[in-house]
């Protein structure tokens, strides 16, 4: 039962993680109706721009955040306005094949400046660990959530305090009515694509942290990421972070009360029932193409 | 009157192909314009490029004398032209009253927005009545009812209607009509196009009939509705 607990502790931690990967990738789609397939990749870049400040000037990764989020956040807003607002028929299937592109060009670039040997971001927390009524865990899960829980909090302060918030959600769920009441959604779309981009940063250290990576990590990642925002919603925030802490919490205690070999099976279970019953994942809209 | 709107020579349209063929038209202010015609004919493409979402290919768009033609949506919204487009468009999982206040975006004096409100809801009472309930919970008139609420907080000059009536029962039509009403005695000059020909053509004071892209015939509202020929092709009419 302690196993089971500090699995189910474990996975919520991870968990809080990836809905921070994930919440940048619906933010994405919400607001722009496209999949960011590159998003896999950008987490990775993300780890990478840590490892760099890291290996030159030995800075502790997570506080690399400071100059990587706001350089990823550039990055995205100047990617939205070259690659993706020019796509103006067809953007759901063209902007697939531009962000798969934008992520082998990544992929591509990281491999020439850091080869493709693995490497991993180190710290004090990586190890080390406390115990709490009998459980182990390592400090660098808790300090990966608490980071979480700061930039999603940041982020829904901003979506549902500010003027520019109000204007993101009201593009994210209808497009053109945004429009007509004057919000600027080439603007609106370029800020939430660099968010989204940024908060690839945030997720990319602490995965950079806890996993040792190569510039081929964004294959697994990005599925990861795509079966946590179809679960949840596409589009959905709030459906994001339910389904990366179910995801992980699943995953995290099957491995221990079945097998390992189980684990991603168990998920995809309760994916394919969820989607059975609820084909637009647990918090979307389910939305009817006009013919 | 005189012409608060004006295009001339307008041609437009999507992709490869033209839907408006050197369209000339002219809504008077503090008029009625309802625009109607067969599916197909144009009718909501004047008036995405009169709001700035379609960019007209050629011709001019005169807004008291100054021209709008190509200008974005944002632009022609601060000149005073607010479209309520054919389809819901409440933002679902907003409050009524934020989607209200979503009106007044590119209002920056609170003191303003505040006063627009209380107008808003003086106007409009399911504003006021309904204002911490989701906008999906209201009913298809009543989502209408609050989209014109929004469209008014920035004290447009000119409201473009794209066919208010579609999906709505027969008394909710009533309703909404009589509140277009109510907006053009209130001093709004209203463009208005409508599916309902006969509820449109008899709340305007000028009717304009459309057909691939053209006009076909124009004059004053009753006129138009009670021309044979147009009775006969669009209104259903026997004689």
């Amino acid at each position: 039962m302690t196993l089971v607990l500090e699995a189910a502790a474990l996975g919520i931690l991870t968990g809080g993680v990836y809905a921070l990967m994930a919440s940048g990738l619906t933010l994405i789609f919400g607001v722009m109706r496209i999949i960011n397939v590159g998003q896999g990749a950008l987490v990775i870049l993300g780890a990478y721009l840590s490892f760099a400040f890291f290996r030159s000037w030995h800075l502790d990764p997570l506080l690399t955040l400071v100059i990587t989020m706001p350089l990823m956040f550039g990055l995205g807003v100047i990617l939205q306005i070259v690659f993706i607002r020019p796509l103006k028929t067809d953007r759901e299937a063209l902007s697939v094949l531009v962000t798969y592109a934008l992520a082998l060009g990544i992929e591509g670039a990281l491999g020439y400046v850091f080869t493709t040997n693995y490497v991993q971001l180190r710290a004090w927390y990586e190890t080390a660990s406390f115990a709490v009524f009998g459980f182990h865990i390592t400090y660098v899960y808790v300090f990966g959530f608490l980071l979480c829980i700061a930039i999603l909090g940041a982020l829904f302060l901003v979506l549902y305090r500010t003027s520019f918030g109000g204007a993101l959600r009201a593009t994210m769920l209808n497009r053109t009515a945004a429009q007509l009441i004057g919000v600027d959604v080439d603007r609106v779309s370029a800020i939430a694509f660099g968010i989204g981009v940024a908060t690839a940063a945030a997720g990319g250290v602490v995965f950079g942290i806890t996993n040792a990576f190569n510039p081929g990590s964004h294959y697994d990642l990005i599925s990861r990421l795509l079966t946590i925002i179809v679960l949840g919603g596409l589009g959905s925030l709030r459906g994001a972070i339910i389904a990366a802490l179910i995801m992980l919490v699943t995953e995290d205690i099957t491995a221990v009360v079945i097998s390992p070999v189980w684990a991603t099976f168990v998920f995809f279970v309760i994916l394919v029932v969820v989607l059975i019953f609820r084909p637009q994942g647990l918090f979307g809209v389910r939305v009817r193409d006009r013919i | 009157m005189a012409a608060l709107l004006e295009l001339q020579g307008v041609t437009a349209g999507y992709g490869g192909g033209d839907i408006l063929h050197e369209l000339d038209l002219k809504v008077e202010e503090g008029g009625v314009t309802c625009i109607v015609g067969p599916n197909g004919a144009g009718k909501s493409t004047v008036l995405r490029v009169v709001s700035g979402l379609l960019r007209p290919r050629l011709g001019t768009i005169r807004f008291r004398g100054r021209s709008i033609a190509g200008l974005s949506p944002r632009a022609i919204l601060q000149r005073g032209i607010v479209q309520v487009p054919q389809e819901r468009s409440l933002f679902a999982t907003m409050t009524v009253w934020e989607n209200v206040r979503m009106g007044a975006y590119t209002v920056h004096d609170g003191a303003l927005i505040e006063r627009r409100l209380q107008q808003v809801c003086d106007t409009f009472s399911i504003v006021r009545d309904r204002r911490y309930e989701p906008a999906a919970s209201l009913s298809g008139g009543q989502q209408k009812i609050v989209e014109f609420a929004r469209a008014l907080m920035l004290d447009p000059a000119l409201v473009i209607l794209d066919e208010p009536s579609m999906g709505l029962d027969p008394k909710t039509r009533t309703t909404v009509f009589d509140t277009i009403r109510a907006m053009n005695q209130a001093g709004r000059t209203i463009l208005l196009v409508e599916q309902n020909a006969r509820s449109g053509l008899g709340l305007a004071s000028h009717g304009v009939v459309m057909e691939s892209g053209r006009i076909r015939l124009e004059g004053p509202g009753p006129s138009v509705l009670n021309n044979p020929e147009i009775g006969r092709l669009y209104l259903g009419a026997t004689a």
